[in-house]
């Protein structure tokens, strides 16, 4: 048995705790260890990715952790076609992000970077566990470190945010545990309940449609605050708006992927059935989302809030392709949690910038910023255009194959006129974008507010905006690269649902 | 086998053991500080008792040992571990005893047999199956701790807690006693199992018989400080001095639980009563103490600025969650209390420990004092915050562990999850994430605030200790929960 699933917990973690160590006169230096620590992390995940290390399942690791006579709980990672996306983005994320903060001087810099290392230590371990406990540890452990990232490093309102996306997030993944207790009581009929994610798979069958359909709702219910679903999503732009940039990122890019995560590798593999009853109300969800999002877009004044609404819309758009529950489906839905990792990581950067900048990110106060700032301008406009879809870039490969195969789905059930709906979210997305666009970026420069101090990016954050351009255009102009790990999985998984 | 070892020095008396040592503890501690002031070698004989008592505890624990001595003393695996839970708070306290500068001097005989005595009381409430033997001990306990709060002198706070406490805890008293006499007067007999007999035979309901088990759950109920009789426990653990507001929150309070769990818990099961007059009653009113004493616990603990009084509340909070395992009844449920006991010693000792430490180093109790701690005294900084951590339940510590063996008791059993105190676990889980509210407070002062000094603390090497291995076991029992569950699920015979 390798241990290389643990590895890409492990360095994290140590990462965290020797940054965490180096305060005093040597927390400036903190950001070296979390930049070579990430770095490491990501070159195991590329290899991961690359098959450099054998075939996936080569890779499994297990061990019993807990038995008693009540629980057997196990140290148990696995890695698919769902989860190496999901770990490739947070290695490649965590790494961008630490490099992109490398100019800023804030105080307690050491624990800054602890605190990144550690989200990194619970996002792989989100994507990693195949054990119920093991998840729901991990998934608890990446709350922490948010929640003092904000509370800490944040804006204005930072202790009002931080307290509201803590609880809201807790109390859903309280939810969540208490049916996790339910899954897992139910599945056997006496003796230890082994919280092993096959375990559980075969057991649960056992248990009756009403059973299973209950525990999917607490479960979905779980996952659907943190991906944020409407109307579980008032936490979000709050959080979003006084999260450090750094923050933001992680939460939008990665955070949000572990609820559409979580529904497809628990809800939809453990629970099929309750799935198929429950179809109808995830599409309703992912619709009111879509365009309640979208809508909730044109309203905002902050640049910052703008990009976190868009947020809801575009995870929307993941739950549509999670509902139709067909091959093409699934696989674009996992497709655009990760196009929406890489383009959402690029427009906080930017939006974190207009604040740092300018001075502000309220949209009417902006304008004729690109004659001041062209290299700031292009990265906007990219990140702006992947986001609203244009072929050629991610954002395209994200999108419209998700609404293709719900196009599918509402042939198949003579409901056509539902498409009236993704005409409409994708005419606000390309409205609210070009708009935002045209009035902070084009026009007159802005008299409203003092641009004399205004500074194009730093070379950091050049270096950082420029990989994730090129990755953006990359997989614009070749899915396939994602892709080919996405269709096996999406396929096998269809074939037992 | 190594129980052998200790039949073969006890012989028919083995029962007996550990209570042997304790009370010899009391009896000779203030004899050898008679011999001119020597505190030094007080507190080293105490140490070394403490010690044989653990390590007798421990090999009887490891063998499962089961014996009864005089007809009274019963020990079983159950005895072992609650008494191996008694015996590590004593021995921590004791540790850091003759360092404290809290702990007075001048007496450190009297200081050290009252500790010794009020462990003979719990060990021995621990190996009793009759109302009145359990109430005898119940009261060495108490009596020995009002002495021990009040034994901080020339503090009016101490007094005023010490003269608080002794009301208190007397009125307690006569409820219990009320309550036992009334349970005695309807069943016929204070054993235990009698009591058990009547309820399943009886089919009536019986006013008196039920004013008796209330009158005794209250008289209790102030023991472990479950709201709505916890109003004197914030006020004695911040008068009294830090080791001994220790041994109360973690000692003490556990004796309660035990009681609990041995008078009422064992009563119901054995009684069989389940979906019956008394066993529904009983379960929905424990349910309901447990929702509000952790809910007031908490909720009360966010206003605290003194963290004296903030762990107080914390642990009143705490003992709500333990009454968990009083509404379900399930032997799951049971061993998860009891594990949830363990993991409370050292969370919340340790908590009190560093704020003993810091006391004896010049800092003050309130939470605005600890503000640059973690510039000055980084170790003690990352222990409290994951101490406090571990009380919130956050993951792998012991606190999560236990706390999820603890909730997950309260959805069902293996086979069977039931909807009926469900919400008691909801409710569990959402004051801990209250609970989480305070105590990042505390580690934003430490971690983030800026303090008026950057001197770098020194505290005694016995606290060092002492936290240090509070802190092994947080992680140790986080990481790896067997170690000590399955020696619960043992003691409750699953």
């Amino acid at each position: 048995m390798s241990f290389i699933l643990s590895s890409l917990i492990i360095i994290p973690l140590i990462g965290a705790i020797i940054a965490l160590a180096m305060g005093g006169s040597r927390e400036n230096y903190s950001k070296f260890v979390a930049i070579g620590f990430s770095a490491v992390t990501l070159v195991i995940a590329l290899l991961i990715l690359l098959g450099i290390f054998g075939d996936f399942e080569s890779l499994d690791e297990s061990f019993e952790w807990i038995h008693n006579s009540t629980f057997i709980m196990n140290y148990a990672l696995t890695i698919d076609g769902l989860s190496v996306l999901m770990v490739f983005l947070t290695a490649l994320l965590v790494l961008l992000v630490n490099i992109f903060s490398m100019d800023e001087h804030r105080e307690n810099n050491n624990y800054f970077y602890a605190l990144i290392m550690a989200m990194e230590v619970g996002l792989m371990g989100v994507y990693l566990a195949c054990d119920y406990f093991l998840f729901y540890i991990m998934w608890e452990i990446t709350l922490i470190p948010m929640y003092f990232m904000i509370s800490w490093y944040g804006g204005p309102r930072r202790h009002y945010s931080a307290i509201k996306f803590f609880i809201y997030t807790h109390v859903a993944s309280l939810v969540m545990l208490i049916g996790f207790f339910v899954l897992g009581y139910e599945s056997v009929a006496e003796g230890p309940v082994n919280f092993s994610f096959d375990a559980i798979k075969e057991g649960i069958v056992a248990a009756g449609l009403e059973i299973q359909s209950l525990i999917f709702v607490m479960l979905f219910f779980g996952f659907m605050v943190k991906m944020p679903a409407v109307p579980f999503h008032t936490w979000l732009p709050d959080a979003h708006t006084e999260a450090p940039t750094e923050g933001s990122v992680l939460l939008a890019g990665v955070m949000l992927k572990m609820g559409s995560y979580g529904i497809i590798r628990i809800c939809i593999e453990a629970l099929p059935d309750a799935a198929h009853y429950w179809q109808w109300v995830i599409i309703a969800i992912a619709i009111l989302s879509i365009i309640y999002g979208a809508y909730g877009c044109i309203a905002q004044t902050d640049l910052k809030k703008m990009v976190a609404f868009s947020s809801i819309s575009h995870m929307g758009m993941v739950m549509l392709g999670i509902g139709c529950l067909s091959e093409a489906g699934i696989t674009f839905a996992v497709f655009q949690m990760f196009a929406h990792g890489l383009i959402t990581a690029m427009l906080f950067m930017v939006c974190g910038m207009t604040g740092h900048k300018v001075g502000t990110r309220e949209i009417p106060l902006l304008g004729g910023l690109a004659g001041r700032m062209p290299i700031y301008a292009t990265f906007m406009m990219i990140a702006f255009m992947a986001s609203l879809g244009l072929p050629g870039l991610v954002g395209f490969w994200g999108e419209f194959p998700v609404i293709f195969a719900f196009y599918e789905f509402i042939l198949a059930n003579n409901v056509i006129w539902m498409l009236l709906f993704c005409m409409l979210s994708l005419m606000l997305t390309a409205g609210y974008y070009l708009w935002a666009m045209q009035r902070t970026l084009f026009g007159p420069e802005t008299t409203k507010i003092d641009l004399s101090t205004a500074h194009d990016v730093g070379h950091f954050e050049f270096a950082v905006l420029l990989v994730l351009s090129i990755l953006v255009a990359f997989f614009g102009v070749w899915p396939d690269a994602a892709l080919q790990f996405l269709e096996p999985y999406a396929s096998a998984l269809v074939g037992v649902i | 086998m190594v129980a052998e070892i200790i039949t073969s020095i006890f012989g028919s008396y083995t029962p007996l053991a550990v209570l042997i040592v304790l009370i010899l503890g009391a009896l000779i501690m203030p004899g050898i500080q008679m011999f001119g002031k020597r505190h030094l070698a007080t507190w080293a004989v105490a140490l070394v008792l403490v010690l044989i008592a653990m390590a007798i505890d421990i090999c009887l624990l490891v063998d499962s040992y089961i014996g009864t001595a005089l007809n009274i003393v019963i020990w079983d695996p159950y005895t072992s571990l609650m008494s191996l839970l008694f015996l590590v708070v004593l021995f921590l306290v004791v540790l850091v005893s003759h360092s404290s500068t809290e702990t007075t001097k001048s007496h450190s005989g009297a200081y050290y047999a009252l500790l010794f005595a009020a462990a003979t009381g719990m060990v021995f409430v621990t190996t009793q199956t009759d109302l009145l033997t359990i109430f005898v001990g119940v009261e060495l306990t108490s009596i020995s701790s009002y002495a021990l709060v009040a034994l901080k002198r020339r503090d009016g706070r101490a007094a005023e807690a010490a003269v608080k406490y002794a009301i208190i805890g007397g009125m307690s008293t006569a409820l219990t006693l009320y309550g036992i006499s009334m349970v005695y007067g309807m069943a016929g007999s204070t054993q235990i199992g009698a009591i058990a007999d009547y309820i399943r035979m009886t089919t009536e309901f019986s006013w008196a018989f039920g004013v008796g088990i209330i009158a005794m759950i209250a008289g209790y109920g102030f023991k472990i400080a479950a709201v709505p009789f916890h109003m004197w426990a914030p006020d004695v653990y911040e008068g009294a001095a830090t080791p001994v507001s220790m041994f109360l929150a973690t000692g003490s309070k556990k004796m309660g639980l035990a009681v609990f769990m041995q008078v009422f818990l064992m009563m119901f099961v054995y009684a069989d009563v389940f979906g019956q007059m008394y066993g529904e009653v009983s379960q929905y009113t424990f349910a309901i103490i447990a929702a509000v004493t952790m809910t007031v616990g908490n909720v009360v603990a966010i206003a605290q600025g003194n963290i004296k009084r903030m762990l107080a509340y914390s642990s009143i909070a705490q003992a709500g969650y333990i009454l968990i395992m009083m509404a379900v009844m399930t032997p799951e449920a049971a061993s998860a209390g009891l594990f949830h006991m363990f993991t409370h010693v050292f969370m919340k000792g340790g908590a009190f420990l560093i704020v003993g430490a810091l006391i004896c180093a010049g800092i003050g109790e309130k939470i605005t004092d600890y503000k640059g701690l973690a510039k000055r005294a980084p170790f003690l900084a990352a222990a409290m915050m994951i101490f406090l951590f571990s009380l919130a339940g956050i993951p792998p510590l012991a606190g999560f562990t236990s706390k999820f063996f603890l909730f997950a008791s309260a959805v069902g059993v293996p086979g069977a999850s039931s909807g009926e105190f469900v919400w008691l676990a909801f409710i569990a889980i959402l004051n801990s994430a209250i609970s989480l509210y305070y105590y990042a407070r505390v580690v934003k002062a430490m971690y983030i605030e800026k303090g008026t000094s950057t001197e770098k603390i020194k505290i005694p090497k016995a606290f060092l200790i002492a936290i240090v291995i509070c802190l092994v076991f947080v992680v140790l029992l986080g990481v790896y929960p067997d170690l000590i569950y399955n020696y619960c699920e043992l003691a409750i015979g699953i």
